[in-house]
This record gives C-alpha cells, sequence and structure tokens, in this order.
C-alpha cells in the first residue's frame, strides 16, 4: 500500500501530491486567509452601508477578468506539469511561460485598478473597507509575485518535482483569488 | 509522480471555472452601472454557490488533490466550506442589520 503513496516516508503528508513541504505552506496560507477573511466579514456585519457603498468604487469587471486571467494561467501550469511528467521539457516551459505571461497581465491590470483608485483619492486609510481592499488584495498580490519568481525559478531549473511543487504554489494563489473576488467585489 | 488530471479533465474544468465566474459576474448584476442595489438573496447564494464549486474544482483537479487521501480532501474542502461559511454569515448579518 505505501509504495502506491505520492511520497513515502512522509507520515500524514506522504499521501499528497507533489512536494509535501508545499502542502504545510499551502495549508497555513489558507488557515492565514480564511482568518483575514473572517475579520473582513465581521466588520462587514458591523457597518453594511459603509463597505456597500465603498465597495461601489470599485470596478467588478476588472476583477472578474483578472479571475479569468488567473484561472486560465493556471491551466497552462498544469499543462506544463503535464508536459513534464511526460518528458516534454520544451512544451514544459512554453506552458509556464505562457503562464508567467497571463501572471503578469493580472498584475498589469491590478495596477491600473490600484492606479485609478489612488487617483480618485481612495487610499488604506480612506476608511476599514479600503483597508481591507488594500490589504487582501496587496497580500494576495504579493503571491502572485513571488508565484511569478517560484515559476521562473522552475523554468529554469526544470525537473519535475520542482514544476509539481511551484504549480501546486501557483494554483494556491488561483484558490485564494476565487475566494478573494466575491467577497471583496461582488456580494453587496 | 501521482495520476495527473489529464488534458482532457483540465479542459473541462478550465472550461468551467470561466462558466462559474461570468455567471457570478451576471448573478451579481454587474450590468446595472446606474442602479446600485443590494443582490437579492438568491443573487448572493449563486454566487456563493459558484464560488465553492470553483474552489473545489481548483482542489479537486488543478492542485490535484483527488489523487489524495479522503482525509485530506475533506480537511481542505471543510477549510473551504468554513471560509464560506464565514463570508455568508458577514454578508447575512450585515444583510439583515440594514432591513
Amino acid at each position: 500500500m505505501s509504495r502506491d503513496l505520492p511520497n513515502p516516508g512522509w507520515g500524514p503528508l506522504s499521501a499528497l501530491p507533489g512536494n509535501p513541504l508545499m502542502w504545510v505552506l499551502i495549508l497555513s496560507e489558507m488557515l492565514v486567509f480564511t482568518a483575514f477573511f473572517a475579520l473582513y466579514a465581521a466588520q462587514r456585519a458591523l457597518d453594511p452601508a459603509l463597505f456597500n457603498a465603498s465597495q461601489q468604487q470599485l470596478d467588478p469587471v476588472l476583477g472578474g477578468i483578472n479571475t479569468l486571467v488567473l484561472l486560465t494561467s493556471g491551466l497552462c501550469v498544469a499543462f506544463a506539469v503535464e508536459a513534464i511528467s511526460a518528458k516534454q521539457l520544451r512544451r514544459s516551459r512554453q506552458w509556464l511561460a505562457a503562464a508567467m505571461l497571463l501572471g503578469l497581465a493580472f498584475c498589469v491590470i491590478k495596477s491600473i485598478e490600484y492606479a485609478d483608485k489612488f487617483a480618485a483619492g481612495l487610499m488604506p486609510e480612506t476608511n476599514v473597507f479600503f483597508g481591507f481592499y488594500y490589504g487582501l488584495t496587496a497580500f494576495h498580490f504579493a503571491h502572485v509575485v513571488f508565484g511569478l519568481l517560484l515559476l521562473g525559478l522552475v523554468s529554469w531549473r526544470a525537473s519535475t518535482e520542482n514544476i509539481e511543487t511551484a504549480a501546486a504554489f501557483w494554483h494556491m494563489v488561483d484558490l485564494i483569488w476565487v475566494l478573494l473576488y466575491p467577497l471583496i467585489y461582488l456580494l453587496r | 509522480m501521482t495520476a495527473l488530471p489529464g488534458t482532457r479533465r483540465l479542459l473541462i474544468t478550465w472550461a468551467l471555472l470561466m462558466a462559474l465566474t461570468v455567471v457570478s459576474m451576471v448573478s451579481a448584476r454587474l450590468d446595472q452601472t446606474t442602479d446600485w442595489q443590494a443582490l437579492p438573496l438568491w443573487s448572493a447564494a449563486l454566487v456563493l454557490m459558484a464560488t465553492g464549486f470553483k474552489a473545489h474544482r481548483v482542489l479537486m483537479v488543478y492542485l490535484n488533490l483527488r489523487a489524495a487521501t479522503l482525509v485530506w480532501k475533506g480537511i481542505f474542502i471543510a477549510l473551504t466550506l468554513l471560509t464560506l461559511t464565514l463570508i455568508a454569515a458577514g454578508y447575512l448579518v450585515g444583510r439583515f442589520h440594514i432591513t
């Protein structure tokens, strides 16, 4: 039975695909974001009028486009894993490059959104909603940038384990955005 | 190396994720630019259900948790459900506070 496990010798983590340490990171990141989401939800419950009025200043279509961009980059990364596992190194690097381009597109769109908000005088200290908006999205943005660096690194040092590990991180970044987008932009 | 999802499953998942994102955007009535109102409850519920399904697909297919044990699947699904419940609770409390 143990010979069927992806990571024998890692105890409870041996049943998880990819590098087990990445799963420790994914689980801890999910817990951290869940705590922030809970704080946001509690603050929203205290002052829904302020949150609704502030949400109106956001551009949910841009946020939606960014969701489509990020999820498509996730597909490219998944294809990169499929390619490297089939020993197609060149193809895998091409998929990683496509994923990084889409990741950069996400960053550009988000930067345009930030610039627009700054131009409108909407700063993190404007009110509690914008404190959360900048805090949560910037924290996620930092993960996207780190993920891009990681994808670049594994594209250079390409191996099945490296690409699978970076892919897991990138999908975690996808997952957090999937939860973040409706919370900040849509639910009013 | 674990059993990977395969091209077909990945493409189907991606198409589903795209469609559900559009469903969320439509449910949130983003077309109503001049008349910004609170969402009807069914819209909010649809947004949350679409989000939950998307998160599930990302976990099971993109992150390939389908290859993991039932316990790990349960842990990640429970954490996602907890997150969605907290989001929904904050939203509903605020909503009934308004009315």
